[in-house]
């Protein structure tokens, strides 16, 4: 078998160097975030953090991290709210048009976001609420429903079919089961679902970057920085932003896999 | 004569272009155990769904305590059910899981509480009042949903086939429960299952259901003996069926030719004209067995094809020599008595008072 | 679950069924409907008057510059995707394959991090490593080589459309192969297949659907980003999206705008079409 474990280890050695180029970016602009340079290169220069010092001093850039935590809230809470309904519709009715009701709501994604932020831009601007911060939330929660909706949907199919009937059988009326029974059961889903849509709101830049008008998110702050000229602040904000959608995304897998693991023990 | 606690009338349940359940009449009786028993598809957990208000029937009346059900919403019914998967709310301890019935009729946390440990305790599963539903085994979990279901005191308890998940030997023991758990309460068992072992075993009444219509009600016993029609006979027990032509009718008795010979019938409630067909039926548990030629009316020669240990019961199946099957029942220990291997043919025979008759349907 | 019809049409069902309707109506298609719409505006002295024209049409559709834009973006998109797919192949192949079961959901979960990095770090990180004074030149400087122009040419534009799409495309072809059911290998083999052959033979006609998916969320991905060609590509050649952002920001022709994005979205919708109809083909005629 030694061509075999040769080709293995070939595998392994590619895979591994697909993974580098995936994360060079990444790591990149965390080392560099504590670089003296200017212009971040080989010879590294001095360890220094005064790019953060620069961006914590900057007060837009505050303004920035509190619109962008705004935003992100807001969006992941209509986001998961709209992502429960439709998912629960889903499972529990059969109705006409169901077809065109799901790709209404799983469609979006499906569309360059450069299109929806055109498409966003014009509209609310017809309408005049462009340039405020809850008009981002609005596009972002249309963006991120439907990962919302996947994420409870998938958890709805853990539960057993008889529990809701189970539920009204005992006496619960819809609305006491809803509360009772089925919310409780999605809790995991629901807090995967508010932190997945909250680190996606977080990262967005074309839709708020045309939207947002003056009320600028981190990413739109970090697009400007990057249209000037060169400066390492912006590795400083890539690693803070790394840091806080990592947080998110770390707890909402945790909270998912575990009842995921738990759900297929029962 | 008090009023049945349950009626249904020309209750029928269509879904879509499919009849699940075609036209059924009956009644429940307060106190008793009744098994609703068929073969998978036959519109029995149709039936039990439609007592409990999950599904409305398209046709025809439900009445509960004289009360018309058709429309009443199954939150506002009084239908506890025990569920076929238990449907135990996996993020609620034991003890809130009995509770939760309970809570939703507004009952105050403290009386709650005495109830369901109460409960708990009398299905003997009261030191896992604490415990997650998920690291209970098969037969707690059982005894938990009993317990949610009970706590309700209710007139009326709905089980779906609650045994079907369990090891065998579980299932033995559960029955059990049930049975004297029914008997000291006195609720209304309605209990639906596709086991006659289950169903024989623990009703005092069965209703056996075949593709959406009631095949036969009776007891037990009733239904093992005089099977009804052709179905009930194939479905319940081990009978022997043959397919045979009224030949000769006297005063008492009636001979029925059939491929592998002549046997007689006394005759009792049915109506025999010559040259009529019936299906010939002696159940193999009355078949007698032996290797010399019988004495009786009723006997065949035949060859032994395999046997069935079920326990302590073994079942033989034998064939005549125009190649008819026939099954005889006897305990383990019968048989032994018998040099089954030395010998070839061996002698089957019946009383002619223990056969019963029906009218055969030709298809 | 209740089954009469009764039930259905109540309150509590509508309260789960329609909010997401009305906020869809709201947010999501009257956006679209109104930019097709706008297409057909007019702008006059930097002002957009509502009209049903179809000036914008003629005008982008007789610029060449807006021809060898759409050809150039579908070029660069399909040759990215194309790459993507071929570069992600071993690499999906060794974690579906080769590596055991904790190993690969540990790689889907660290492949999973680059979604929720900024996309515009990492970019900035690129167009810092690529360039005359960056790393990768300065580890060629030395051992004598170089220094080559990375940014601003197609070269860039790949490595940031990568950057975009190679982790998306390993975890779906990753996922779409680790479900293949293992007895079909395991029977070719039993029959005499070589080994290279069941890739071709058994694993990729097996995957095709999988496969197909991950081609055109990586083409869809690839064609509206507007990112990649402009910061590493240098907008050398303006793709589709660099010119809706051109005519945006600084023209203020949004009916131009609309147009252009009109186009991308009905070439996207053909090519999803496509994909579909080839990916699921085969279980249509069965």
């Amino acid at each position: 078998m030694k061509p075999g474990r040769f080709l293995n280890f070939l595998l392994k050695f590619y895979l591994f160097f697909t993974f580098i180029f995936i994360f060079i970016p990444i790591a990149f602009s965390l080392v560099f975030s504590f670089n003296s340079q200017r212009f971040p290169t080989i010879p590294l220069g001095n360890f220094s953090t005064e790019w953060y010092e620069k961006i914590f001093n900057d007060p837009d850039v505050w303004q920035a991290v509190i619109n962008s935590i705004i935003v992100s809230t807001c969006t992941a809470l209509v986001a998961t709210f709209l992502g429960f309904c439709t998912a629960y519709s889903d499972f529990r009715y059969r109705f006409k048009l169901k077809g065109l009701y799901l790709t209404l709501v799983l469609l979006p994604p499906t569309i360059p976001l450069i299109i929806l932020a055109l498409a966003m831009l014009a509209w609310l601007s017809k309408l005049g609420i462009s340039g405020q911060i809850w008009s981002v939330v609005c596009a972002h929660s249309v963006l991120t429903a439907p990962f919302a909706m996947a994420i409870i949907r998938l958890r709805l199919n853990q539960m057993d079919p008889d529990l809701e009937a189970a539920a009204w059988n005992l006496g619960g009326s819809e609305w006491s089961t809803m509360r009772h029974v089925i919310i409780p059961f999605c809790k995991p889903a629901i807090i995967s679902s508010v932190c997945l849509t909250a680190a996606v709101s977080f990262d967005e830049f074309a839709i708020s970057w045309f939207v947002s008008g003056l009320n600028k998110t981190v990413p739109v702050i970090i697009l400007e920085i990057v249209q000037g000229n060169i400066d390492p602040q912006v590795n400083a904000i890539g690693t803070f932003v790394f840091l806080t959608s990592m947080t998110l995304v770390i707890t909402a897998q945790l909270f998912f896999l575990t009842w995921q693991m738990k759900g297929a023990r029962k | 004569m008090t009023e049945p606690l349950v009626t249904f009338k020309q209750v029928q349940k269509k879904f879509g272009n499919i009849t699940a359940v075609k036209e059924i009449n009956f009644e429940i009786n307060e106190g008793e155990f009744l098994a609703i028993m068929g073969p998978s598809g036959c519109g029995k957990t149709t039936t039990l769904r439609m007592l409990a208000g999950l599904e409305i029937p398209t046709f025809g009346e439900i009445r509960l305590n004289g009360r018309l059900m058709n429309d009443v919403r199954p939150h506002e019914r009084d239908t506890p059910m025990v569920w076929q998967t238990l449907a135990l709310f996996p993020f609620l301890t034991v003890q809130e899981n009995v509770e939760f019935g309970l809570k939703m009729r507004g009952i105050s946390t403290s009386e709650r509480k005495i109830k369901s440990l109460d409960w708990l305790d009398k299905l003997g599963v009261k030191e896992l009042a604490r415990r997650d539903i998920n690291t209970l085994s098969g037969g707690q979990k059982q005894r938990v949903a009993l317990a949610r279901s009970l706590v309700m005191e209710p007139q009326i308890l709905l089980l779906d086939e609650p045994l079907s998940a369990l090891d065998a030997h579980l299932v033995i023991r559960m029955q059990a429960v049930l049975t004297q758990l029914q008997k000291e309460l006195g609720i209304t068992f309605v209990y639906v299952t596709h086991s006659q072992s289950e169903a024989f075993a623990m009703a005092n009444r069965v209703i056996i259901m075949h593709e959406g219509e009631i095949s036969q009600i009776g007891s037990p016993k009733d239904i093992y003996r005089s099977p009804a029609n052709q179905f009930v006979a194939e479905f319940v027990g081990r009978n022997n069926i043959l397919i045979g032509k009224v030949i000769k009718v006297t005063d008492n008795t009636a001979t029925i030719r059939t491929d592998s010979g002549n046997y007689v019938v006394t005759m009792r409630n049915f109506e025999f004209k010559k040259d009529s067909l019936v299906n010939y039926i002696i159940s193999a548990d009355l078949v007698n067995f032996s290797l010399k030629k019988p004495e009786e009316e009723n006997f065949v020669k035949c060859r032994l094809i395999s046997e069935e240990f079920v326990g302590s019961m073994v079942t033989l199946f034998m064939e005549s020599n125009d190649g008819t099957e026939f099954k005889i029942q006897m305990q383990e220990r019968e048989l032994s008595r018998f040099d089954v291997k030395n010998n070839s043919d061996f002698w089957l025979s019946w009383p002619k008072d223990k056969v019963h008759i029906l009218k055969r349907i030709d298809l | 679950m209740f089954s009469n019809k009764k039930y259905n049409f109540n309150l509590y069902a509508l309260t789960f069924r329609i909010p997401i309707i009305i906020w869809q109506l709201l947010f999501f298609v009257g956006p679209v409907v109104f930019m097709i719409a706008m297409s057909f505006f007019l702008v006059k002295n930097y002002r957009m008057t509502e009209a049903f024209e179809f000036v914008n049409w003629t005008k982008m559709f007789s610029k060449n510059y807006f021809w060898d834009s759409y050809w150039f973006t579908i070029f660069i998109a399909a040759f990215s995707t194309s790459l993507t797919m071929l570069l992600a192949f071993p690499a999906s192949f060794t974690l579906a394959f080769r590596v055991s079961e904790i190993t690969r959901r540990w790689a889907i979960f660290m492949l999973i991090i680059p979604f929720f990095t900024s996309y515009l770090v990492r970019t900035f990180s690129w167009y810092v490593i690529l360039a005359e004074k960056g790393v990768i030149n300065a580890l060629f400087g030395y051992v004598g080589l170089g220094p080559y122009t990375m940014l601003n040419t197609h070269i860039g534009t790949l490595v940031g459309y990568m950057t975009l799409t190679l982790p998306l495309v390993i975890i779906l072809q990753t996922v779409t192969m680790a479900n293949i059911d293992r007895n079909l290998i395991e029977a070719a083999y039993n029959l005499g297949c070589k080994p290279f052959s069941i890739i071709w033979r058994v694993i990729l006609p097996l995957s095709k659907t999988g496969m197909i998916v991950a081609a055109v969320f990586c083409f869809i991905l690839s064609f509206g980003d507007f990112v990649a060609p402009f910061y590493l590509g240098g907008s050398q050649e303006p793709t589709l999206p660099i010119l809706i952002l051109d005519t945006t920001k600084s023209g203020q022709q949004w009916p131009r705008a609309a147009v252009v994005a009109i186009v991308m979205m009905l070439t996207l919708f053909i090519v999803a079409f496509g994909g579909i109809m080839t990916a699921y083909a085969k279980s249509f005629r069965r």
